[in-house]
């Protein structure tokens, strides 16, 4: 190699090596002195093994034999690696292999400052993506923070109507839970599940402004009584109605139309089909199973088979029957929920170990 | 003697060098220096009576600009995914990462690192997180290279899959 060539491959700290036939790899330039103590003296044969040098060649010798064997031209890099020199400097080198006038050729470069601007780019890439990821993780926790204060405040004002009448804590809790399922199965967005989740327990809020004597009848109620008892769903939307919160605008929606019906006959406006909302058409089905199946203090629980046969009677009269079938595809999510869900766990566990089982 | 080559792989700042300073050279920094490329450091242990040189390979970490080398997996005997419990997008590289090698490799002998459990109050990664790791059916350690916690078993842990049975005492 002239004196010119070997002054630039200096400069580059490149050198480059020819294969020989037993797979030694001989010097065709000046050695620089950053690569004399990792090459062992040569014997007679002035050629080296740098795949004992350097171990991580092992991981790129086949390819560069099937580059060499294919004759190519073109080099073929092996990637970036580091080792220790003999000041504990860490030494970034690389190797590229092509085929040059009948020669197998290896190029071995010290990077230098080449890696040092590579590294500090990239440093500062991954800085930015460690903060974008903390930042995001910090978004989402804090979210998740305001939507258990979101349900904890639902809970607790779902809870002033359990007071007057006989439904129980676990039950709105399994009313959202049931809700959050259909919500998932129909391809909602997590944060539309989340909301129903929330939403659907206070679907009778408005039982409150009911009066005792007819809220606490214990016998069949007459007209005026039952009039008087549709109120609950203007009433409970009126409570609800108002603000800007997402979780209430559903709530809204539920408390109002839970008990419309699929063919129009139900109220207080008399919607039919899907001019109910979604959100109260899902909490109709799962309001109506979970009553049928669990005990009242004035009515015993109903076997499941028996309660899902008159379900699927008032699906297409009084539900959704496609959300039926739903309902229906999903029995298993929903019977964990109702085997899990009850007074004696609810006592045990806090509603976010429940709301983890289950969900 | 005996020499196995393994990988440290992961997604990017997840603790892969410092795991390997700590048990090579007993040496930790807090400060995040990216690796770029390869490092390579041995170590010896004993595995029953087996001596066992474990050549440890430092991959760089997978982030969206990065990705592992098939190269670089050759001639593997076992490798160490490494997860950082603070960061759930780690998790998920950890999984693609595994998933990947199974496909390229087939049954390879692999630990999983919950690396930072000196940060453990910040973590993201729950038990269903660690349940479906422990379901993979590899071994799942919670460690810290700034504390020395669970280092050595994570490294024995691995080289312990790595010695035929009937070597070990």
């Amino acid at each position: 190699m002239s004196s010119f060539l070997s002054s630039i491959c200096r400069n580059i700290n490149l050198i480059a090596f020819t294969r020989n036939p037993i797979g030694q790899f001989t010097p065709c330039s000046a050695m620089p002195d950053w690569l004399v103590f990792f090459l062992v003296k040569p014997e007679d044969t002035g050629s080296y093994n740098l795949i004992e040098a350097f171990p991580y060649l092992s991981c790129f010798i086949e390819d560069a034999e099937q580059h060499w064997q294919a004759k190519c031209a073109e080099p073929l890099s092996s990637g970036v690696w580091i080792e220790i020199d003999e000041l504990e400097h860490e030494l970034p080198l690389e190797a590229s292999v092509m085929y040059l006038d009948g020669q197998e050729v290896l190029l071995l470069q010290q990077l230098g400052e080449k890696y040092t601007q590579d590294l500090s780019r990239l440093q500062q890439v991954r800085n930015g993506l460690l903060t974008q990821e903390m930042l995001e993780s910090e978004v989402k926790r804090r979210t998740l923070e305001i939507r258990k204060r979101e349900e904890e405040i639902a809970i607790k004002l779902v809870s002033l109507t359990s007071l007057r009448d006989e439904e129980t804590g676990a039950h709105v809790r399994r009313i959202g839970l049931y809700a959050a399922v259909m919500a998932k199965a129909l391809g909602w967005s997590s944060e539309a599940i989340d909301t129903i989740r929330v939403a659907a327990p206070m679907h009778d809020i408005g039982k409150i402004g009911i009066p005792d004597r007819v809220l606490r009848k214990t016998g069949v109620l007459n007209d005026e009584e039952f009039n008087v008892m549709k109120k609950h769903t203007e009433i409970g939307a009126n409570m609800l109605r108002g603000t800007k919160i997402p979780v209430l605008a559903m709530a809204v929606d539920i408390a109002l139309n839970h008990h419309e019906r699929w063919d129009g006959t139900g109220y207080p406006q008399g919607l039919a089909g899907e001019k109910i909302p979604i959100s109260a058409r899902i909490t109709t089905i799962v309001d109506i199973y979970d009553a049928l199946v669990h005990e009242r203090v004035y009515k015993k629980a109903m076997p499941e088979d028996e309660a899902l046969g008159l379900m699927q009677d008032m699906a297409g009269r009084h539900l959704d029957p496609h959300l039926m079938a739903v309902f229906l595809s999903l029995l298993p999510a929903m019977r964990r929920i109702r085997l899990e869900v009850t007074e004696e766990n609810e006592e045990r566990s806090d509603l976010e170990e429940t709301e983890e089982v289950c969900v | 003697m005996l020499q196995k080559k393994i990988c440290l792989l992961g997604a990017f700042s997840v603790g892969k060098t410092s795991l390997i300073q700590r048990y090579v050279n007993k040496l930790f920094s807090d400060k995040y220096l990216t690796t770029v490329g390869v490092k390579i450091d041995k170590k010896q242990v004993t595995v029953g009576s087996t001596d066992l040189t474990l050549i440890v390979w430092d991959i760089a970490g997978e982030d969206d600009f990065t990705s592992i080398r098939s190269a670089h997996l050759r001639g593997l005997s076992g490798y160490i995914v490494v997860i950082d419990g603070t960061r759930k997008n780690s998790f998920d590289v950890a999984l693609a990462l595994h998933k990947r090698i199974k496909t390229e490799l087939g049954d390879v002998a692999a630990v999983f690192a919950l690396n930072k459990a000196d940060l453990k109050a910040q973590w993201v990664i729950n038990h269903e997180h660690i349940h479906a790791l422990a379901q993979l059916s590899y071994p799942v350690i919670e460690t810290s290279a700034k504390l020395d916690q669970g280092v050595e078993d994570l490294f024995m842990g691995l080289a312990r899959q790595l010695v035929p049975e009937n070597s070990e005492v």
